[in-house]
């Protein structure tokens, strides 16, 4: 990973650098590195805007988990150096594990998808952040529309059609 | 060494492989059934913590014509009956009645290839046997691969293959929706007047909504489409259509993994809608959201953050939608 970090900040000889584009292509775990690197990096100099209570929803999330994304101390050293002028190393190496999951839109979901490495804490799918309710009998037309089109339909004939009559829904006014 | 290995290797695969191929043979099995065979029952339909009792009837004529009818046995009456053509949904306490045209065809949803896409996207588990309305039925899990979709538990009769019990679980193996019939009658015969509704009659001065594809066996180009596609989701269908209840036209695109449907619904933004929301029925998460002056409706058997990646990742082909 320090190979990584010195490639980053244009240290190593071409050969060598090469060599970790195939390293990068080849290894999932070492490019969310890379790009937590270049998160980091991105967040240092201010390219990527915060939202307004960030300070809270980061003390709520690290309160709930304590552990996310922590790269080996020795493969941040470099960068360490930038961040230690922000915060202290461990919340912010932390905060940029959080952004590159919450502020990442074009983050690697497609080959979190594929890699089913449970090792990974960055690997989880962004959770919606929206609170979900009920569905309150406004979306069953939608739901009879989409009942015909799915394989479910196929598998359990006209059951599932009664999500969009389910009798404990209120009947939206018409 | 290498021979040995690969010899080693395939024992070790293949079997793994029939177990699957088994396992896909079932869920052909349960569609079949569920098409093909006479039955009626009481099923109790669980989500949350809720319990909901319906009775279902399904026949099929000498002709291969399907007729099913749901009606709900607790709360408001409500009845859904299902010819070939169309869906007819009744609501008595409102007196309405929901007609969902359908495609001039049966919309063939468990292709070969979508069985492929079953495949790819869960691992496809025959299990014990249980016993569900007094009948033994093959369990069948379907595991997903990853965190776009949930988990799926069918328990087949033995004998016809006809789904007992269907159970849907989250991404934390949390309950979410199930269907488990508690009585059922396999077989026998039917007549015609068993799947027609008690407000066949009655319904005729209801109000009347209807929904309807238009050009339902050429897919429209919608102009819309998405740049964050979950993985292993396919477009099954592109359309546009009236919705019950809408004046204007609406544009659905369809997305499947070969089990679990995405519905994409764009409409022109009406006023004072809410702008931005997320619900659920049962396990069929329901995001609407606004882009640009379309309000576009985002419904799935699929976690609420697959529904919204495609919800947040939809936009008018040339970026016109942002």
């Amino acid at each position: 990973m320090n190979k990584i970090s010195e490639w980053m900040d244009g240290e190593l000889d071409g050969t060598t650098a090469r060599r970790q584009v195939e390293r990068l292509k080849q290894d999932t775990e070492l490019r969310h590195v890379w790009e937590t690197f270049h998160l980091i990096g991105d967040v240092m100099r201010g390219e990527r805007a915060l939202s307004p209570d960030f300070e809270r929803r980061l003390s709520a999330r690290l309160a709930s988990e304590p552990t996310v994304l922590a790269p080996q101390p020795r493969a941040v050293r470099k960068f360490a150096t930038y961040a230690l002028s922000a915060a202290a190393s461990l919340s912010a190496v932390a905060l940029v594990g959080w952004l590159a999951y919450v502020n990442n839109p074009l983050g690697p979901q497609p080959e979190i998808a594929k890699a089913p490495d449970t090792t990974q804490p960055v690997v989880i799918a962004p959770e919606p952040q929206l609170a979900s309710v009920p569905s309150d009998g406004t979306m069953n037309e939608y739901l009879i529309a989409h009942q015909e089109f799915s394989p479910s339909t196929e598998i359990q004939g006209l059951a599932p059609y009664i999500r969009g009559v389910s009798s404990l829904q209120p009947v939206a006014a018409r | 060494m290498r021979t040995t290995c690969s010899i080693v290797l395939l024992g070790f695969v293949a079997p793994l492989l029939a177990a699957e191929q088994d396992g896909l043979t079932w869920l052909t099995k349960m569609a079949n059934a569920s098409r093909k065979l006479n039955y009626s029952g009481t099923f109790v339909y669980q989500h949350g913590d809720r319990i909901e009792t319906s009775r279902i009837v399904h026949f099929v004529n000498p002709a291969g014509g399907e007729f099913e009818k749901l009606e709900t046995l607790d709360g408001p009456a409500r009845e859904v009956i299902r010819t070939n053509d169309q869906v007819t949904c009744y609501r008595p306490d409102t007196k309405t009645v929901i007609i969902e045209k359908r495609s001039a065809r049966r919309f063939p949803a468990l292709l070969p290839d979508q069985m492929g896409g079953v495949a790819d996207n869960y691992s496809v588990i025959v299990g014990d046997t249980d016993r569900v309305a007094g009948y033994d039925c093959q369990v069948i899990t379907l595991v997903p691969k990853d965190r776009l979709r949930y988990g799926h538990q069918f328990c087949a009769e033995a004998g016809s293959g006809l789904p007992l019990r269907a159970r849907t679980v989250s991404e934390k193996k949390l309950p979410l929706e199930s269907f488990a019939f508690t009585e059922v009658k396999l077989g026998g015969r039917f007549s015609r007047e068993q799947v027609r509704s008690r407000y066949a009659d009655k319904s005729r001065n209801w109000k009347v909504d209807h929904s309807t594809l238009v050009l339902s066996d050429v897919p429209a180009d919608t102009g819309w489409t998405l740049t964050r596609q979950p993985t292993g989701f396919k477009k099954l269908t592109e359309l546009k259509r009236s919705i019950a209840g809408r004046a204007t036209v609406v544009s659905h695109i369809v997305y499947s993994d070969g089990l679990a449907a995405i519905s994409v619904f764009i409409e022109p933004l009406p006023k004072g809608r809410p702008v931005q929301s997320l619900s659920h029925q049962g396990a069929v998460n329901i995001y609407v959201r606004p882009v640009a002056d379309h309000m576009v409706t985002v419904l799935g058997e699929t976690p609420a953050a697959t529904v919204m990646q495609v919800a947040n990742s939809l936009e008018l082909r040339g970026g016109r939608g942002r």
